[in-house]
């Protein structure tokens, strides 16, 4: 065994079989399928029984029960590695209620993580290597230099933003607005029902001292063209005496034409005109006798009968409604 | 011009009530002139077709009845 120095040697076969089987002490003899190798430091010579090759390689091969182990230097340990269960040790970090304990949980140097006792990798801090991003797109152009004072263009910066809140305020409320009208003038009557509302009446077809009736919106409409007889009569008339106080010029707005609405204000019957005891009209269901400017004198209704809204549009015409 | 806007913001945009009166001062302005603008716009992209174009055609001389 004098060449199986255990220091120098690199192949060594342990000694399954004992002595058993030719000895051979040469390397060159082994055969290349025999890699098998293990090999023990500091073993006694005498006490194990080493065999380097075997002559039937053949029949040694279901004995030979490789426990491959690589060995990196002949200074390092053979054998299977002791794993030796360490303690994991965990930073919870400290609560974080002070300055003083904020200051413990910041990480004030380069993070490390050891993944094995020979492996070490930092961690990289992004900032290193990212670039930080144009913004100046987004800037207003009053402070686009970053020298420059944003309190002397604060009034101009704030004038311009206002001015944008403004002009959708603006359009706001003009959108409110119409949306408000909108919604009121539907709840008015509409434009037709309206032109039928109103009645047109050419008052030249219309002779001095005749009373002519229309129908105006279901009900009779008096036109009396009046004489100057009879309007001053009814200008005369002393208020205080009437059940219904009322002058004259306060029912006709053109002293010769007089408008009515032809309902009795007793029980609704339409009164006769140019009859009863004031030359006006007569209503023949209960007696009730009206002036020539439609107001009650005798009888039992309680009202003048009802002025219409009305106007002149131009000399010859009136329009009732 | 920063003196304009200087006068401009504190004379109306700096107190909320002024901005809001400015805001309906210039709504009464804005809808007089839309309206103005958008009713010349359709008068003109209508031309001939308006009632006020066609009126003379369907003229109708009506003579109010006594029908009472």
């Amino acid at each position: 065994m004098h060449f199986c120095n255990y220091l120098e040697c690199k192949i060594f076969i342990i000694p399954l079989l004992g002595s058993r089987g030719t000895t051979l002490t040469s390397r060159s003899f082994r055969p290349p399928y025999l890699r098998v190798v293990s090999w023990q430091r500091k073993i006694p010579n005498k006490s194990v029984k080493m065999l380097s090759i075997i002559s039937k390689s053949t029949n040694l091969a279901p004995y030979l029960k490789a426990s491959a182990q690589v060995a990196a230097t002949q200074l390092k340990s053979a054998g299977p590695p002791a794993l030796v269960e360490a303690e994991k040790i965990i930073s919870q970090g400290a609560q974080v209620l002070t300055a003083y304990s904020w200051n413990q949980v910041l990480p004030k140097s380069p993070l490390s993580v050891t993944s094995s006792p020979t492996a070490t990798s930092q961690v990289r801090y992004a900032h290193t290597d990212i670039q930080v991003p144009d913004f100046s797109k987004y800037r207003r152009n009053d402070v686009k230099d970053t020298h420059a004072i944003a309190k002397e263009s604060t009034d101009s910066r704030q004038s311009f933003t206002y001015l944008v809140v403004g002009a959708g305020a603006v359009g706001a409320a003009y959108a409110a607005k119409a949306v408000v009208t909108q919604f009121v003038s539907s709840m008015s009557a509409s434009a037709d029902v309206l032109a039928l509302a109103k009645i047109e009446i050419k008052l030249s077809d219309i002779p001095e001292g005749k009373n002519v009736t229309f129908k105006w919106r279901g009900k009779p409409l008096f036109i009396r063209h009046r004489t100057a007889d009879e309007i001053s009569t009814e200008r005369s008339v002393d208020v205080s005496t009437l059940r219904d106080p009322q002058h004259d010029s306060d029912r006709a707005q053109k002293p010769e034409w007089l408008v009515l609405i032809g309902v009795c204000t007793h029980l609704g019957c339409v009164p006769i005109a140019n009859s009863g005891d004031f030359g006006g009209y007569y209503c023949p269901c209960h007696g009730s006798h009206y002036d020539a400017s439609g107001r009650i004198r005798k009888g039992p209704a309680p009202l003048n009968l009802e002025i219409p809204p009305y106007e002149f549009p131009d000399e010859n015409l009136l329009v009732v409604g | 011009m920063a003196g304009f806007s200087t006068t401009v913001y504190n004379a109306l945009f700096k107190r909320t009530s002024t901005f809001a009166l400015t805001v309906a001062v210039s709504a009464f302005f804005f809808e007089r002139t839309f309206e103005l603008i958008s009713e010349s716009m359709f008068n003109s992209m209508n031309k001939g077709k308006l009632w006020k174009d066609i009126k003379h055609k369907n003229q109708l001389n009506v003579k109010w009845v006594n029908i009472w």
